[in-house]
């Protein structure tokens, strides 16, 4: 760089070249010299940085790696997941996410476009947590690396003036004419001893010199659980990309006596994760034997009567190459299959139905899964028969479980039992468009190509059948329903998470590692002994020794004093017994009052 | 499609934004995804429930075919068949039930695939969903000239998830004459693609 452009010579770029032979004060003034006027020609006023497009980058990781910039990120992650919780989230329910997005066209769209939908793996989310990731690596490993090279030096040299530390302290061992003292090696070998006893990492230095020291420290482990906890916290970021990476989740809706095999062609909906492929499906079967809902018949609380207390399946979990397997599956209580998690999300009513059509021939005979609608299981129906001959037939309506006529003569269900369980359905007939191979939303029956047959409104009137009047014609003889039976039904999600595991693990180990970083401390002891003279004058060893505390400790001065114990019992017992004086003279000849 | 307004620009997004994440968690990955039709069926929240197929075709060179097939099944007049007894000559078997759109526009297709091919591959239906009189209905109307098996409860559908697993409703395999998946098809079968199958496959047992 300060070699410059020979064709525009500067008195810089001659300094420069001169500068190998002259002192190193000079040869830095010609180096600025060069450089400045390299860097900003005519503007020698303004010292640009030239910083270089590697210095450039060095510069940004550092910015990066910084402690404040991770926390920086970390906040900005927590804000940057508030409009997953604002606006409906395709992961969770696309549905819903389809409905906003017809409900507001405009802005549905433009939100659609920033991913407001798709907030937790959007371009904005990802690029928060990837530099997250960066940032926590790019601090972690350095300061791991430099831990374990302090963990394997000795602890540093004991600094040649103890007083200065924050908690100094010192004992005159011996006493009178020093004939009890113990000699400055002796003691301090028996300190180091008594320093590793107490955890201590210790050396001892200067050793047959006149003032042997030892230097000790301990609390390693403090800096291992922040260390650990920053990598734990790394391992939750992996474990859910893992999770959503590979894992997968679907929903099956599953009528009593029903079984479903964990293939994709048996899903009701699926939702892969990005990486996922369809192959790994891990075979397996459930059949719902039976499901059994609970609910409140206390009647001294007409509020909580009819509340749902529990909800039970019986279901059979067959492995290829295995026996069946009863399982119970409850609300909060998963059947695993190998990692793979079956969950209680949802149930209902599924009333049989059996569809004449014109021609006389069943066109369709089956339950038809029904949607609660509220806590008594109103429920919604909807019912295609694109079998039926001459015409195609739909029916909607209600499920009422235990029905009731009002006052204003309209049914409407009281119970969440079935007590008296009654449909109350219009009909329609038309082409439904099935046959032409689009998708179509089964829980909806668009009617604006279907003529009506019965209704609310029309001369004939809606459809009503229960177990007293099951069978009802419909106008222009276009056929009959019969209501046969009512089952259950239970909605289940599949879930398969491969970083839930790993997630966890993470969760512990990060909670390890804070607590060994909150509750370890590192300190360090040095120890030096010498001869010297107690307050009266009289020849002794002094024993003298200082605290450090790697950042705030208030416990620093509590150690101080339990070493001042330690010291005092050690050689005040190793004195000689016939001496009694001398014994009393060790104990806190001048203990540390002067420490700052 | 309004819940995808920018399908030039979401791949890409996505794409640089999986390399970057390679890069970071040093993940092995195999190949960095595009919005698949799974995914993009997830997104759409039709609620048509179930998983359609795209019309993918997989053939299965005669070396490259696994095991021979195991399963038994019921069909809808109760007699129980089993896979051996459709060895000896080609096979197909259409994953299907009456309320799926898609297997409404390809049933008149297979009426007259099993027509043409009668005497030289057996046609079984295997019906996922319904019950005996909704899959007779359909299959009226359809006029369907081959039976079905009743799978409600999955057993023929987990005995040849082991296979070659159908991943869409509908899903169409082709058996060879040993018993052994020699095609297969998710989602719509396309006239055509399934005839050319077929004729492989028969010209090959021949």
């Amino acid at each position: 760089m300060t070699a410059g452009n020979p064709s525009r010579p500067s008195p810089g770029v001659r300094k420069a070249g001169m500068s190998t032979t002259a002192s190193s004060r000079e040869s830095s003034t010609a180096r600025g010299a060069g450089s400045s006027s390299a860097a900003g020609l005519g503007k020698s006023d303004v010292e640009l940085p030239a910083l270089g497009p590697l210095g450039m980058a060095r510069w940004a990781w550092t910015q990066l790696t910084k402690m404040n910039t991770a926390l920086f990120l970390l906040l900005l992650l927590a804000v940057a997941a508030v409009p997953g919780s604002i606006f409906p989230q395709r992961i969770q329910d696309p549905a819903a996410v389809q409905d906003y997005i017809d409900n507001n066209p405009a802005l549905g769209e433009w939100l659609d476009r920033v991913q407001l939908f798709d907030v937790f793996s959007s371009a904005w989310f990802s690029a928060i947590y990837i530099l997250l990731f960066v940032s926590l690596v790019g601090c972690v490993l350095p300061r791991a690396a430099k831990h374990w090279r302090a963990w394997r030096a000795e602890p540093p040299r004991t600094p040649r003036r103890l007083e200065r530390l924050p908690e100094h302290r010192s004992l005159a061992l011996g006493g009178r004419d020093g004939a009890g003292a113990p000699a400055p090696g002796d003691v301090v070998a028996d300190a180091a001893r008594l320093l590793r006893r107490r955890g201590y990492r210790v050396a001892v230095r200067d050793t047959g010199s006149a003032a042997p020291s030892v230097a000790a420290e301990r609390g390693m482990w403090k800096e291992v659980g922040n260390i650990v906890f920053h990598l734990a916290l790394l391992g939750v970021l992996v474990s859910v990309a893992v999770g959503s990476l590979f894992g997968y989740k679907g929903q099956k809706i599953l009528v009593e006596g029903e079984s479903f095999a964990n293939t994709l062609i048996n899903y009701d909906s699926f939702t892969p994760g990005t990486n996922y492929n369809p192959d790994w499906l891990d075979p397996f079967s459930v059949r719902l034997d039976r499901f059994e809902a609970v609910f409140n018949r206390d009647t001294t609380d007409p509020r909580s009567y009819g509340a749902p207390l529990d909800f039970t399946a019986e279901i059979t979990v067959q492995e290829p190459g295995a026996e069946p397997q009863p399982e119970t599956l409850k609300v909060n209580a998963p059947v695993n299959v190998n990692g793979v998690k079956s969950f209680l999300i949802g149930n209902g009513y599924a009333p049989v139905i059996r569809v004449t059509d014109g021609n006389g021939d069943v066109a369709f005979e089956g339950p038809v899964v029904t949607i609660p609608s509220d806590g008594v299981y109103t429920s919604s129906l909807v019912l295609k028969v694109p079998d039926a001959r001459p015409d195609q037939l739909g029916f909607t309506g209600l499920l009422l479980p235990t029905a009731v006529t009002g006052p204003d003569g309209m049914p409407r269900s009281v119970d969440p039992g079935l007590a008296n369980p009654q449909l109350i359905l219009s009909s329609y007939y038309g082409d439904l468009g099935l046959d032409s191979g689009v998708p179509q939303n089964v829980y909806v029956l668009d009617v604006e190509e279907l003529t009506e047959l019965n209704g609310m409104l029309s001369q004939s009137g809606p459809i009503a059948i229960d177990a007293a009047n099951p069978v009802h014609e419909l106008p222009e003889g276009k056929g009959t329903i019969e209501f046969l039976d009512v089952k259950r039904y239970v909605g289940l999600d599949i879930v398969y998470d491969p970083g839930r595991f790993g997630a966890f693990i993470s969760f512990v180990l990060a909670f390890t590692g804070l607590l060994m970083s909150m509750f370890i401390s590192r300190r360090r002891v040095w120890v030096r002994a010498a001869k010297g003279v107690d307050e009266h004058g009289r020849a002794c060893t002094v024993l003298e020794y200082g605290l450090l505390a790697r950042g705030e400790d208030p416990r620093l001065a509590t150690e101080a004093e339990r070493l001042s114990k330690l010291f005092t019992e050690q050689w005040g017992t190793a004195d000689p017994p016939g001496d009694p004086a001398a014994h009393r003279s060790t104990n806190r000849a001048w203990s540390g009052p002067n420490h700052d | 499609m309004i819940s995808h307004p920018s399908p030039a620009s979401r791949p890409s997004r996505r794409r640089v934004l999986s390399l970057a994440g390679l890069g970071v968690l040093g993940l092995a990955l195999a190949g960095c995804t595009e919005e698949d039709s799974l995914a993009q069926q997830a997104n759409s929240g039709d609620q048509k429930g179930y998983i359609a197929g795209d019309g993918t075709v997989s053939e299965y060179p005669a070396d490259q075919r696994g095991e021979p097939v195991q399963f038994t099944g019921t069909l809808f007049d109760g007699t129980t068949l089993s896979a051996e007894a459709l060895r000896g000559s080609p096979a197909l078997l259409n994953f299907w039930y009456a309320g799926c759109a898609p297997c409404r526009v390809e049933a008149p297709d297979l009426r007259e695939l099993a027509e043409r091919f009668d005497g030289q591959a057996a046609f079984y239906g295997v019906n996922l969903r319904d019950e005996r009189a909704t899959a007779e209905a359909f299959e009226r109307t359809f006029e369907i000239p081959y039976p079905s098996f009743e799978d409600k409860d999955g057993g023929v559908l987990m005995a040849l998830s082991a296979y070659v697993p159908p991943q869409a409703v509908p899903t169409t395999l082709v058996l060879d004459a040993q018993g052994r998946v020699a095609a297969r098809i998710l989602g719509i079968a396309d006239r055509s693609v399934l005839e050319t199958l077929l004729e492989d496959t028969v010209a090959e047992a021949a």
